[in-house]
Order: structure tokens, then C-alpha cells, then sequence
């Protein structure tokens, strides 16, 4: 492509019409740019098909510009709008309230979280509390249940024991089996001693008084000595721990066997 | 100036009769065509007032070249929107240094126009055509769709080669097959054509310019 074809082989009305390529519309404008008496010629002709464009003018319905002025304005506005609004989404006053919701949103769920924590840890401990007691209970129940069978069977000798006049209101119950060579107490109805006393029980064999235990208040049914060739069984106050020799004046009850 | 400008119109309009008015009509296309650079810079600002003003220059030679390659008067009003509607967008585009405005907004038109063409004959090609049956049928041609002024002094082939490439909006290698001559020999009737318009033009431009050096 060079001046004198562009100006003889018609690119010059087609770069006008917009007929040639994007590189060919290049070229023509360099070489426009540098030679000013083909651009003279180019204006020329773009003044010729103006004025041929004038010359044939056809007026448009008066609807047109006003339809176009609307449109043209909306647009405008609302990409003025479109613009603000943009640029606002970026304001740092919501940016900052949007992350204190999100700050406030988290500690709330941190707290609830550990209440949570917490009441599960109570719960499993209060679980753990239930099972142990059952454990107890349902040892407590089996030791019961063993004593009950042991004080009904045929073997077994009931014997009360109720209290004299140092002790009237007391009253314990024993339980003997001479084959099994066993002596059961149950001393819940004996009456309360100070700190410094416990009950003790005693065989008397011909004569002589044998040490067959201390009575312990707390268990409800207690295992004591058994002893062979036993007259009577008796009950009497003692030094706190047990004696060696039972105090005869605290005798408070006995039974002969 | 302008009661003499007017008075000097009126007399040259009643004496010199249908000479007077070609005269008239010549000044306005003068005026009109200068570019004003102010005007153009207001409409690359966004200037409303200035598209208005655009509009008003402009609509008539931009309706008449999308009415006569679309033969539709509905498609060719909403082309004419779509097109001051590019211009207002893309006006930012355009560089001066590089050519009129005109021709620059000229571009716009007849590319608008043709993608639109080209997009309804894909409808038509693709959709059912009774559908499209009457919208597609050309308007008959009213009569001021013919061309007129300078164009009717050509020879009949130079202003057939005219009419193609400017008017209907074909390629020179669409135009030459139109008109089933060699793309030489179709060059050959543009270049006269628009040799001889220019002549007319100059003479024209000449008898104008007196007048409005007379009118100052």
C-alpha cells in the first residue's frame, strides 16, 4: 500500500466507508498523518459525501429525539447511580459495622459454646454421681439380700435381746446358727451412747465371760465371734473401742441360748 | 447583520425564485456541516444539551443514509435512537485529528444499521416465517427516499456506484457484483462521480461563499 495506489485504487473511499480491515485502517491513517496534501484530498472527499449525506436528508419522526433523550439520560443516571452506589459499598463506616456484627456474632457463640461445655461437664459428672450410687445401692441391696437370706434359714436361732433397767429402752436381735457356727447381730434398737462408749458382746461360757465383738452402730446387721459351748449372750456398756473384761454394773441386757 | 441577512435572503429567494431557494438550502447545508470543535468537546463531556444539539444537526443525513439501506421506516426511526445512542456512549472515541465528525458518526450508522439487518435475516432464517412475514416485507418506497441534488446531474452508472456503496451500504466488491461490471471499471464510476461532485460542490461553494461575504 503506498500514496499514489491509495489515492488511484479507491482505499482512500473505502477507509471513508469503513470498509477496510483493522491493520489496513492503520496504514491508511499513518500515511494520512504524514502527507498533508493526501489528507487535503481526504478531507475533500469527506466533505463531498457529507454534503451528499445533507443534500439527501430525510427528517425523522419528532418521537425519535425525544425517545433518545430519555433513554440517553436514564442510562447516564443510572450509571451515575450504579457508580455511587459502587463506590459506597466500599464505605468504611459499614465495613466496620459489618465486622463488630460479626465480632459481637462471635463472642455470643463463643459464650454459648461454653455454657454448653459446662452444663455437659456437670451433666457427665452428675451421671457419673448416679452411676456410682447405683453401684452402691445396688451393693447395699445384694449385702441385704445375702443377710436376709442367711437370718430366714431353717438353721438360724432368733434371739432378743432386750434392755434392763440401765437401758430400758434398748433392744437388739440375734441371730444364731450352731451348725454353721455363726452369731448375726442387728443393733438398731439399742440406744444411743456418747462418744466415748460402744457396746460389746459376751459369751458366757461356765461361768466366763468371752469377748464376741464390739458392736458397731452404723451397719444394720453385724457378724460377731462365735463361740462354742455358750450359756447366754450379753450386752453391756464399754470403754470406747472395746474392754477385755466386761464391765458386769453396765450390763444391760442378756439371753440365755 | 441578521435583518440583513434575512432581507437580503427574502429578496434573493422571491427574485431569483427556485435559484434562490437551491442557494438558501446550500448556505444551510454550510452551516451545518462545519464542525464545531466546543460542541463536540460539551457532547464527549455528556453534555445533554449538546446531544441535543448533535441530534438536530445530524438526524436528517443519518436518518436518510439508514432509511434507504433498511427500507423500513419503524426499524430505520429505532436505528437512528440506537446509533445517537452509540454516539452519545462512544463519543469519547472519537479523534478529531482523524477525520470529521460526520464521517466518524456516519461509520456508526451504517454499521448499526447493517448488524441490525443482518440479525433480522437470522430470525428469518432460523424462526418460522409467517411470523415474520409482514414485518419483513419493505415499506413501499416513498417517494422521498429517492436520492436527489447533486447525485441526479451524475451519469445513471456513477450514481447507481454512489448510491450502492453510500446509500446501501455494500462493500465495493459487494457493489461491483450488483452491478455486474469489473471492480476496476467500478472504481473507475466512483472515482468520476465523485470527481464531478466535487466540481459541482466547488462551484457551488464558491457562489455561497460570495453570497455570504456579501451578506457580512
Amino acid at each position: 500500500m503506498d500514496r499514489k495506489s491509495i489515492k488511484e485504487d479507491g482505499i482512500l473511499e473505502q477507509y471513508l466507508l469503513g470498509e477496510l480491515s483493522e491493520k489496513e485502517a492503520m496504514e491508511v491513517t499513518a500515511i494520512l498523518d504524514e502527507d498533508a496534501a493526501l489528507r487535503a484530498y481526504f478531507e475533500n472527499l469527506e466533505a463531498d459525501f457529507e454534503h451528499l449525506a445533507f443534500e439527501n436528508a430525510i427528517e425523522p419522526d419528532a418521537a425519535v429525539k425525544t425517545k433518545l433523550l430519555k433513554v440517553a439520560t436514564t442510562a447516564e443516571q443510572a450509571t451515575i447511580s450504579l457508580a455511587t452506589k459502587k463506590k459506597s459499598s466500599f464505605n468504611f463506616p459499614i465495613a466496620a459495622s459489618i465486622a463488630a456484627c460479626l465480632l459481637l456474632s462471635s463472642i455470643w457463640l463463643y459464650t454459648n459454646w461454653k455454657n454448653a461445655e459446662t452444663n455437659v461437664d456437670s451433666l457427665q459428672n452428675k451421671t457419673s454421681d448416679l452411676e456410682q450410687r447405683i453401684e452402691r445401692l445396688e451393693g447395699d441391696l445384694a449385702g441385704t439380700k445375702k443377710q436376709f437370706q442367711e437370718i430366714n434359714q431353717p438353721s438360724m436361732t432368733k434371739l432378743v435381746l432386750k434392755g434392763n433397767a440401765v437401758s430400758p429402752n434398748s433392744v437388739a436381735v440375734a441371730y444364731v446358727d450352731h451348725t454353721a457356727k455363726r452369731v448375726l447381730l442387728d443393733p438398731q434398737g439399742l440406744s444411743q451412747l456418747d462418744q466415748d462408749h460402744d457396746y460389746q458382746l459376751w459369751a458366757d461360757v461356765e461361768g466366763e465371760m468371752i469377748n464376741m465383738g464390739v458392736i458397731s452402730s452404723e451397719d444394720a446387721l453385724i457378724a460377731m465371734t462365735y463361740i462354742e459351748h455358750a450359756e447366754s449372750l450379753n450386752i453391756t456398756i464399754e470403754p470406747k473401742g472395746g474392754n477385755d473384761h466386761p464391765t458386769v454394773e453396765r450390763l444391760i441386757s442378756n439371753v440365755y441360748l | 447583520m441578521f435583518l440583513r441577512a434575512f432581507n437580503f435572503m427574502y429578496t434573493t429567494f422571491f427574485c431569483l425564485d427556485e435559484f434562490g431557494l437551491f442557494f438558501i438550502i446550500l448556505i444551510t447545508f454550510k452551516l451545518q456541516m462545519q464542525d464545531t470543535p466546543e460542541l463536540i468537546h460539551q457532547l464527549q463531556q455528556k453534555n445533554a444539551e449538546a446531544l441535543v444539539k448533535v441530534y438536530d444537526q445530524y438526524k436528517g443525513a443519518l436518518y436518510g443514509i439508514i432509511f434507504r439501506m433498511c427500507q423500513n421506516k419503524p426499524l430505520a426511526e429505532e436505528l437512528l435512537q440506537e446509533t445517537f445512542l452509540k454516539i452519545w456512549r462512544k463519543s469519547d472515541q472519537y479523534d478529531a485529528s482523524k477525520g470529521k465528525f460526520f464521517t466518524w458518526a456516519y461509520r456508526i450508522a451504517k454499521n448499526t444499521t447493517l448488524n441490525a439487518l443482518r440479525r433480522k435475516d437470522d430470525l428469518i432464517q432460523n424462526e418460522d416465517l409467517s411470523v415474520y412475514e409482514d414485518r419483513s416485507a419493505p415499506e413501499p418506497k416513498a417517494d422521498y427516499s429517492a436520492l436527489k441534488g447533486s447525485i441526479e446531474q451524475l451519469d445513471p452508472q456513477h450514481r447507481e456506484a454512489i448510491k450502492l456503496i453510500y446509500f446501501n451500504g455494500l462493500t465495493h466488491r459487494e457493489a461491483h457484483e450488483e452491478m455486474g461490471v469489473p471492480l476496476g471499471t467500478f472504481k473507475s464510476y466512483v472515482r468520476q462521480a465523485l470527481k464531478k461532485l466535487r466540481e459541482t460542490y466547488q462551484q457551488t461553494l464558491s457562489i455561497v461563499g460570495l453570497l455570504i461575504e456579501m451578506m457580512g
